[in-house]
């Protein structure tokens, strides 16, 4: 079977987001569709699955033209996508959750699980995957819980996988069986659309390779055509700049110290924790995620209560201090979740760029905001973090998650507040602006500032961090500093629970 | 690309176009159940709500748009602020009784008893707002559950003042003493159109100034859209919750005032209520996508269906059931159309990431 894409254009209002594009993807091949937010992978796959139906040219599959009436259409012709926001129901078993919305029901309207089930059963040994039906969502890993968005579409009959994501939520483990599935797929000469951020996925699982570019298409060829190092500047179109490494001066003062502090967290046996950090240091957290970091930096915020311990800033006790004080204290935070905690994003840019700070002479009179002085400062964080939009009246909503993220990070760092929390920076965010991101932190830790630096993207902290700990069920581990052996000191105590809790008794 | 562009221009006035159609015939379809005449009826509709003899129910109509305009913004500035204030309805009963027991109490000051009063109909409603938002942020009772809920205590509350200690027994209905012309609104000469109107557009405006022009608009609108946001940026919450329902509640308050010191002049028990302004007021402020300048026409609207409905009953004998329904048609269409443009036009932008 082939698919092909034969001059797609897609027009959004005054934005070309696809342009005059064609593609082809063949059965039996992992093809990796990569280019920076914006770049129009999303907005191409929406057309092959059903979403968009705006659109100008044809889809042909084995050459013959097909036109979608919905993204249902889609699926009962075999294509099926998986979203990076699981479409899940955690309340049903894993079976339930499977058949939900395709249930196939006798004429009398009743659904034969033990049939279904056999059904199902047998599609995981064709692919090999290890999965209990009849768990409920809600207990599962996230590995698992995606694994059950895929075997929804195998269910669906689908034969060709749009994957968006898929790894950015996996540890490196996972993704190896992740990976080991994928090439099942292949042997069952399915196609499968890998949408990606990371080069060493593409290079180590794809066949083919796709790379665009403001919506056009910069080059499509066999992996094995190509290198690392083409694919990363074809992305950007420019070669990547080198990371400025100048570290500056780690202080002996201690900006933020946290002293046996327990957290109310859902692990039932999270120990109490003890950190600090030091001005201009980067303390790293490495870890997968939903391990207690997000409880760990909404305390030291103060939108959670703590059991018990202290939080110390600049010398000063902030345990009970409200979230509205520690900020105007100076702590700057760059939340993981951009378009829910880290902007409004159904608000103008403008509107974005101010938070505590209205109440500056510099942004208000009286009860009044200098709406000119503060569209001036917005044009020019939009000119200082090269952020692309049109202009600051522009809806947040109207630009792509990597420059999103270069505006929330160009609002927190601007305050040059002496302590800055930083949740996965990069999240889901294009090389690009990646490196861009990992150069202003740097920046500003040279400047004095500590950074406490929560990532589950071990290159991340390896490259930014002075030093780490590695968290995991809500226990932190012992510091690791910076030597030769960075890398691997914290990946092994990642690897797995057993070998993290000998490593702390021991 | 040049035809996709002109389609994409037409698409939504032949959808308004097919949604008026389907309007006229479901309307000619009950007017036929109920046997009415056709010309009739419609000449009915049309002259009441925007004619009439020296445009008499013209008038009528600006003044219900005034009180609907009016609880429209009062909704508009809550929900703007992803409070979903829905006891507007309430805060409007509180306000209209306090304005109308201090206005028997400072009936000798003219001027300045219509200032005291309004502003007396302004804290009151102020204070019942503030109360759920109290109950919400203090008890954690949802807001949309507290804010319900307190409208009944609000009516019943005024409906016993008015029925016993503070009736006017000689009326013989459940009502205050009628207020002295010293402290009636004004009309506009020649008419029989109060003045509340003029005060609407004055809180009109003052709105839009605050939405786009003051910090606590600035806070508010990302209030509304991101909760977490503000939060988590160590704006103060609770300060903006108190303060925009204390606006929203003001407002109704004013709303209520100028029905008992316009219209009425007196408060009676139910007679804020059994319009719906309240309700009214808050679909208003949802058909015009909770955009503040749209509010004034949706208010129009809202008022000539419910003032031309009336007429129809009045002059072609249509039963009040069917005027009623034809009422309710007429706004299911109009909202459902209008709602599906602005849903698709803010849909638009969220595409790749």
């Amino acid at each position: 079977m082939k698919i092909s894409l034969r001059d797609i254009t897609i027009d959004y209002d005054n934005l070309r987001a696809i342009d005059d594009l064609s593609l082809e993807f063949h059965e039996g091949e992992i093809h990796a569709l990569v280019g920076e937010n914006g770049a129009g992978k999303s907005s191409l796959m929406s057309v092959l699955y059903g979403l968009n139906l705006n659109y100008s040219g044809k889809i042909l599959f084995n050459e013959k033209e097909i036109i979608w009436s919905s993204p249902k259409d889609a699926i009962q012709h075999g294509i099926g996508m998986v979203h990076q926001h699981f479409m899940l129901i955690d309340e049903l078993s894993v079976l339930e959750n499977i058949i939900l919305g395709y249930e196939p029901d006798d004429a009398l309207g009743f659904i034969n699980f033990a049939k279904i089930q056999t059904g199902i059963k047998a599609l995981l040994k064709l692919y090999d995957i290890n999965m209990n039906l009849g768990e409920l969502v809600t207990n599962l890993s996230v590995a698992q819980k995606q694994m059950v968005e895929i075997i929804k579409l195998l269910f669906r009959n689908a034969k060709v996988l749009i994957l968006d994501e898929p790894t950015a939520v996996l540890t490196p483990n996972e993704t190896e069986m992740f990976f080991k599935t994928l090439r099942n797929f292949k042997l069952e000469k399915k196609i499968i659309i890998l949408i990606t951020h990371k080069i060493d996925e593409v290079m180590s699982i794809s066949d083919h390779v796709s790379i665009l570019r403001n919506g056009k298409l910069i080059n499509s060829s066999k992996l094995k055509q190509t290198t690392k190092k083409n694919i990363e500047e074809q992305i950007v179109g420019k070669k990547l700049p080198k990371l400025n490494l100048r570290r500056g001066i780690i202080e002996e003062k201690k900006i933020l110290e946290v002293n046996s502090l327990r957290l109310s967290t859902r692990f039932s046996h999270s120990q109490p924790i003890d950190l600090f950090i030091k001005q201009g240091e980067i303390l790293g957290i490495a870890g997968v995620s939903g391990n207690g970091q997000n409880e760990l930096i909404e305390s030291i915020l103060g939108v959670r209560k703590v059991l018990s311990g202290s939080i110390e800033y600049l010398q000063e006790d902030i345990t009970h201090k409200s979230t509205r004080y520690r900020r105007i204290k100076g702590i700057s935070f760059i939340p993981q979740d951009r378009r829910k905690d880290g902007l409004a994003i159904k608000s103008k840019v403008w509107e974005n760029v101010i938070t505590i700070n209205l109440s500056d002479q510099k942004f208000s009179i009286g009860p009044f905001v200098k709406k000119k002085s503060i569209k001036n400062y917005a044009n020019q964080l939009i000119n200082e973090y090269s952020i692309k939009v049109d202009n600051p009246n522009s809806s947040v909503l109207t630009m792509s998650g990597g420059n999103m993220q270069k505006l929330v990070v160009a609002r927190e760092l601007s305050n040059n507040f002496p302590l800055i929390i930083i949740e996965n920076p990069t999240w889901g965010i294009d090389v690009g602006s990646i490196a861009f991101i990992h150069q202003k932190i740097l920046d500003i830790k040279a400047k004095g500032a500590a950074i406490l630096l929560v990532s589950n993207e071990l290159d991340e902290i390896e490259v930014l961090a002075d030093s780490a700990v590695v968290m995991y069920e809500g226990k932190i581990s012992k510091r690791i500093t910076k030597d030769t052996k960075f890398r691997e000191n914290i990946a092994s105590k990642m690897l797995s629970g057993v070998h993290f809790t000998e490593n702390i008794n021991g | 690309m040049q035809s996709k562009k002109i389609l994409k221009i037409l698409r939504p006035i032949i959808e308004i176009f097919y949604a008026f159609f389907s309007i006229f015939i479901l309307i000619f379809l009950l007017l036929y159940l109920s046997d009415a005449n056709f010309s009739l009826a419609f000449k009915g509709f049309v002259n009441s709500s925007i004619g009439g003899r020296n445009n008499a129910y013209l008038f009528s109509t600006l003044s219900k748009m005034a009180l609907i305009s009016g609880m429209a913004i009062a909704a508009l500035v809550a929900f703007r602020g992803g409070l979903f204030n829905i006891g507007g309805e309430g805060q409007l009963v509180v306000g209209g009784f306090a304005c109308a027991f201090t206005g028997l109490l400072v009936s000798d000051f003219g001027f300045i008893g219509i200032l005291i009063s309004i502003i007396s109909g302004m804290l009151a409603g102020a204070t019942w707002a503030i109360l759920s938002g109290f109950l919400t942020v203090y008890m954690g009772v949802p807001l949309l559950v507290g804010s319900l809920l307190l409208n009944y205590p609000a009516r019943f509350i005024t409906s016993y003042l008015v029925s016993h200690p503070f009736r006017d027994v000689q009326s013989g209905l459940p009502q205050t003493f009628l207020l002295s012309k010293n402290v009636w609104l004004p009309y506009f000469p020649n008419t029989r159109l109060d003045l509340g109107i003029l005060i609407i557009f004055f809180v009109y405006v003052i709105c839009l100034i605050i939405f786009y022009y003051t910090k606590h608009g600035y806070h508010s609108k990302n209030m509304g859209h991101s909760l977490s946001y503000v939060k988590l940026s160590g704006l103060p919450t609770k300060k903006i919750v108190f303060k925009t329902l204390a606006l929203s509640g003001a407002i109704a308050g004013i709303v209520g005032s100028i029905a008992v010191l316009g219209i009425h002049h007196r408060f009676t028990d139910g007679m804020l209520v059994q319009p719906l302004y309240a309700w009214t007021g808050i679909i208003a402020a949802l058909l015009v996508n909770l955009n503040l300048w749209f509010v004034p026409l949706a208010g129009f609207f809202f008022a000539a269906i419910y003032t031309g409905a009336a007429g129809m009953e009045r002059i072609a004998q249509v039963p009040k059931e069917i005027a009623t329904v034809i009422q309710a048609v007429i706004i299911l269409f109009v909202v459902g159309k209008l709602g599906s443009l602005t849903n698709l036009s803010s849909s638009k932008g969220d595409k790749d990431d």
